[in-house]
C-alpha cells in the first residue's frame, strides 16, 4: 500500500509537471503570446522594451517557464497585468465560491441520486425506472446553461421567487439565508446535470451486485428482501459509485463554468472565461494548476477510497488499464 | 463463413429417399450480414427510428437552408424589432435587432451539424489511429501515448476549449480542431482496450504467419472487428461536439456574428429576457432536440449490436415480476 502510494503520488507529480508545461506552451503559441497584450498600442518602442523588461517577457520562453514555476513553488502566484493585482487574492475567494456552489449541488445529487437509483433496480422498468431514464437522456442531451436561464426567466423574473443571479444581494453581503435563496436556481442547474448520470450509476451498478451468487443465496437462504438489498447489494454497490465520483470531480469544477457564468456567480469558472478574454495569463495559469491538482487528487482519493472500502481490491494491478 | 452455411442451411428433408449421390444441392439464400443483422434490429427499436428521423430532417433543413429561411439570418431591420411571433411572416418573430427567429434558427443548423459531424470524425479517426498503434504495439509507445492522455485529460476539456479560443480567436476551423482535439482520448482508449484483446486472436497469428504487415493487420482485421463500438462513440460523440459548441457560442468564444448558432443566440437572449422571453426558449430547444436524436440513435446502435443487453433483461424483469405477483 505505501508502496504503491508513493509511486502514485511520484506520477502524479510527472503528470502536473507536464500539465504546467502544456499549458504554458499554450498560452506562449499564441501569435503575439502574452507580450502583444501587455503593451499597450501608444507606447514607443522604447518605452515597450522597458516595459517588456520589467514584465520579463523579454527572456526565452523556457526561461520564463523555470522563474514561473520557481515562483508557483513558493507559493507566488505573481500578479495580474492590469492593476497588478496579487493572484491568489483573485483566485481564493473565487475558489471558495465554486465549493460553496459544488458541495451544495453535489451533496444534494448523491442524496437524491443513490436511494433513487437503488430502488430503480429492485423495480426495473417500472414508471420510477423509466421516469429516471427519461431523467438521464434530457440531462445528457440539455445544454445546462440554457436551463438555467429558463429557471431564471421563469422563477425570477415571471414569478419573482428566487434572486436572478450573483451570491449575494447589494446590501446583504455576507448573509447566510440570501446565499441560500441565491444558490437554489444555479444549484438546480447543476443537480440536474449531475442526477443523470449518478442515478444510472447507482441503478447499473446496484444491478450488478443483485446478479451475483451471494445475493441468490441470501435469498435462498430466506434472508428478508430488505435486508438482502442493505445489507448485501448496497454496501458491494457502493464501490464503483465511488470511484465514479472521485473521477467526476474534475467535471464539476468545469462544468460549473457555464452555470456560474449565466447566474453571474463569482467562482472560478467564470473567473477563468474573464480571464481569458482579458488574457491575464498568471491566472489562467494557476487556475489551470489548481484544477489539475484537484483532477489528480480525485483519481487519487477514489482509487485509495476504494481499497479501503473492498481489501480485495488489487491496486495498482489493474489489468490493462496501466 | 457464408460457404459454411450454404452446405448447412438448406432444410434437407430425411424422409426424402430419393436425393442422387451428387446432385446440386438447392440455392440457399445468402445470409444476411452483420451490418443488415444491426439494421434489422436497429429498425425495430422506436426510439432510434425517431432519432433518426429527426436528424435527418435537421440535415435537410442545414442543407437547404437558403430555400427553407424566409430571411437573410443577418439582415437588421430596427424598425421591425422585437415583432411577436406571427407578426407579418416572421414566422416566430424578430430579436432586438429585428433579424428573423425562424430564418436565424434555420442557418444554425448548419454550423451545428457541420461541427458535430466535423468533430466527431477527426476525434474518432484520430483516436481510433492513436489507440490502435498504442493497443498493437504495448511496449514504451503505449506507455507513453497513455501519459499523453493521462496529462490531456487531467485539465478539464472546457478550460482548453476557452483558453485556445481566446488566445488563438473565434475561428470556426479553429473551433472544430480544438473540440476534435479534447475528444479523441476516449476513442483512443476504447480502441486500445479493444486491441489488448483482439491481437491475442487466432486471425491475428494467421496473419502475421501469411506475412501481412502490422499495419495491414490493424486496418483490414483489427479495425475492422472493432468498429461497431468505436461507431457508438462516434454517434454520441457528435452530440457532445453540439454541446460544447453551444456553451462556448454562448460565451462568446464561439460562432461569431455575422454567422450564427443556437449558442450565440442563445447568450443574446439572456439580455433580453424581459422584452422577449420566448427568444430563449426557441435555440436551447433544438439544441436539446438534436442532440437527444443523436443520442437515441447512438444507443439504439449500442443496443442492436450487443446480443446479450436490454430485451433478455427486460424480459427477466417481466418474469420476475409475474413470479412474485403469483405468489408461490
Amino acid at each position: 500500500m505505501t508502496e504503491y502510494l508513493i509511486r502514485r503520488l511520484l506520477q502524479s507529480i510527472l503528470v502536473l509537471f507536464l500539465v504546467s508545461v502544456a499549458a504554458f506552451a499554450l498560452m506562449h503559441a499564441a501569435p503575439g503570446g502574452p507580450t502583444q497584450m501587455m503593451i499597450s498600442p501608444g507606447l514607443s518602442p522604447e518605452t515597450a522594451a522597458i516595459q517588456k523588461h520589467n514584465l520579463g517577457l523579454d527572456k526565452p520562453v523556457p526561461t520564463q517557464y523555470v522563474i514561473w514555476l520557481k515562483n508557483m513553488l513558493t507559493g507566488d502566484m505573481g500578479t495580474t497585468f492590469k492593476n497588478n493585482v496579487p493572484v491568489g487574492d483573485l483566485i481564493w475567494p473565487a475558489v471558495k465560491n465554486t465549493i460553496i456552489l459544488m458541495s451544495f449541488s453535489w451533496i444534494i445529487s448523491l442524496i437524491i441520486a443513490i436511494p433513487w437509483g437503488i430502488y430503480n433496480s429492485t423495480r426495473e422498468y417500472g414508471l420510477s425506472d423509466q421516469t429516471a431514464n427519461f431523467v438521464t437522456y434530457v440531462g445528457f442531451a440539455m445544454p445546462a446553461f440554457w436551463f438555467g436561464i429558463i429557471l431564471q426567466e421563469y422563477f425570477s423574473l415571471k414569478l419573482d421567487w428566487l434572486p436572478l443571479s450573483d451570491m449575494y444581494s447589494m446590501d446583504k453581503q455576507g448573509d447566510l439565508g440570501n446565499l441560500f435563496m441565491h444558490l437554489i436556481l444555479p444549484a438546480s442547474v447543476l443537480i440536474l446535470a449531475n442526477l443523470a448520470s449518478y442515478v444510472k450509476y447507482s441503478r447499473s451498478s446496484m444491478l450488478e451486485v443483485l446478479e451475483q451468487d451471494y445475493i441468490r443465496t441470501a435469498r435462498a437462504k430466506g434472508v428478508p428482501e430488505r435486508k438482502v438489498i442493505f445489507r448485501h447489494a448496497l454496501r458491494n454497490a457502493l464501490i464503483p459509485i465511488i470511484t465514479v465520483i472521485g473521477l467526476d470531480l474534475p467535471i464539476l469544477v468545469a462544468g460549473a463554468t457555464l452555470t456560474e457564468k449565466v447566474f453571474n456567480w463569482p467562482g472560478m469558472g467564470r473567473l477563468f472565461v474573464d480571464m481569458a478574454l482579458a488574457r491575464e495569463y498568471s491566472v489562467l495559469m494557476a487556475i489551470t494548476m489548481i484544477t489539475a491538482v484537484a483532477v489528480i487528487a480525485g483519481n487519487l482519493i477514489a482509487d485509495i477510497l476504494y481499497k479501503l472500502v473492498d481489501p480485495r481490491v488489487q491496486l495498482g494491478r489493474k489489468g490493462g488499464n496501466a | 463463413m457464408s460457404e459454411l452455411n450454404t452446405t448447412t442451411a438448406p432444410n434437407v428433408q430425411p424422409t426424402e429417399p430419393m436425393v442422387p449421390e451428387n446432385a446440386p444441392l438447392p440455392p440457399s439464400k445468402r445470409p444476411p450480414g452483420p451490418w443488415m443483422m444491426v439494421w434489422k434490429k436497429f429498425s425495430r427499436n422506436p426510439f432510434a427510428m425517431t432519432g433518426l428521423v429527426v436528424l435527418t430532417i435537421f440535415i435537410l433543413v442545414a442543407i437547404f437552408a437558403k430555400w427553407i429561411a424566409p430571411y437573410d439570418p443577418a439582415q437588421i431591420d430596427m424598425l421591425g424589432a422585437n415583432l411577436k411571433p406571427g407578426t407579418g411572416d416572421h414566422l416566430l418573430g424578430t430579436d432586438e435587432l429585428g433579424r428573423d427567429i425562424f430564418s436565424r434558427l434555420v442557418y444554425s443548423s448548419q454550423v451545428s451539424m457541420t461541427i458535430g459531424f466535423s468533430v466527431a470524425l477527426i476525434a474518432v479517426c484520430f483516436g481510433s489511429i492513436i489507440g490502435a498503434i498504442s493497443g498493437y504495439f504495448g511496449g514504451w509507445i503505449d506507455t507513453l501515448i497513455m501519459r499523453i492522455i493521462d496529462v490531456m485529460i487531467s485539465l478539464p476539456s472546457l478550460f482548453v476549449n476557452i483558453l485556445v479560443m481566446a488566445i488563438f480567436g473565434t475561428k470556426m476551423i479553429y473551433l472544430i480542431l480544438i473540440l476534435a482535439l479534447t475528444s479523441w482520448t476516449g476513442v483512443a482508449r476504447l480502441v486500445r482496450g479493444q486491441f489488448l484483446q483482439l491481437r491475442e486472436m487466432q486471425y491475428v497469428e494467421a496473419a502475421k504467419a501469411t506475412g501481412v504487415s502490422s499495419w495491414g493487420i490493424i486496418f483490414r482485421h483489427l479495425l475492422r472487428n472493432a468498429s461497431f463500438p468505436i461507431i457508438v462513440n462516434a454517434t454520441l460523440m457528435v452530440g457532445g461536439a453540439i454541446l460544447s459548441e453551444s456553451g462556448l457560442s454562448y460565451l462568446g468564444l464561439g460562432i461569431q456574428i455575422p454567422k450564427t448558432s443556437w449558442g450565440q443566440m442563445l447568450s443574446n437572449s439572456q439580455e433580453f429576457m424581459l422584452t422577449n422571453p420566448m427568444q430563449a426558449i426557441y435555440p436551447g430547444l433544438c439544441i436539446l432536440i438534436v442532440v437527444l436524436a443523436v443520442n437515441f440513435i447512438g444507443d439504439g446502435i449500442r443496443d442492436a449490436l450487443d446480443p446479450r443487453q436490454k430485451n433478455s433483461r427486460r424480459r427477466l424483469a417481466k418474469w420476475r415480476k409475474n413470479f412474485l405477483k403469483s405468489g408461490i
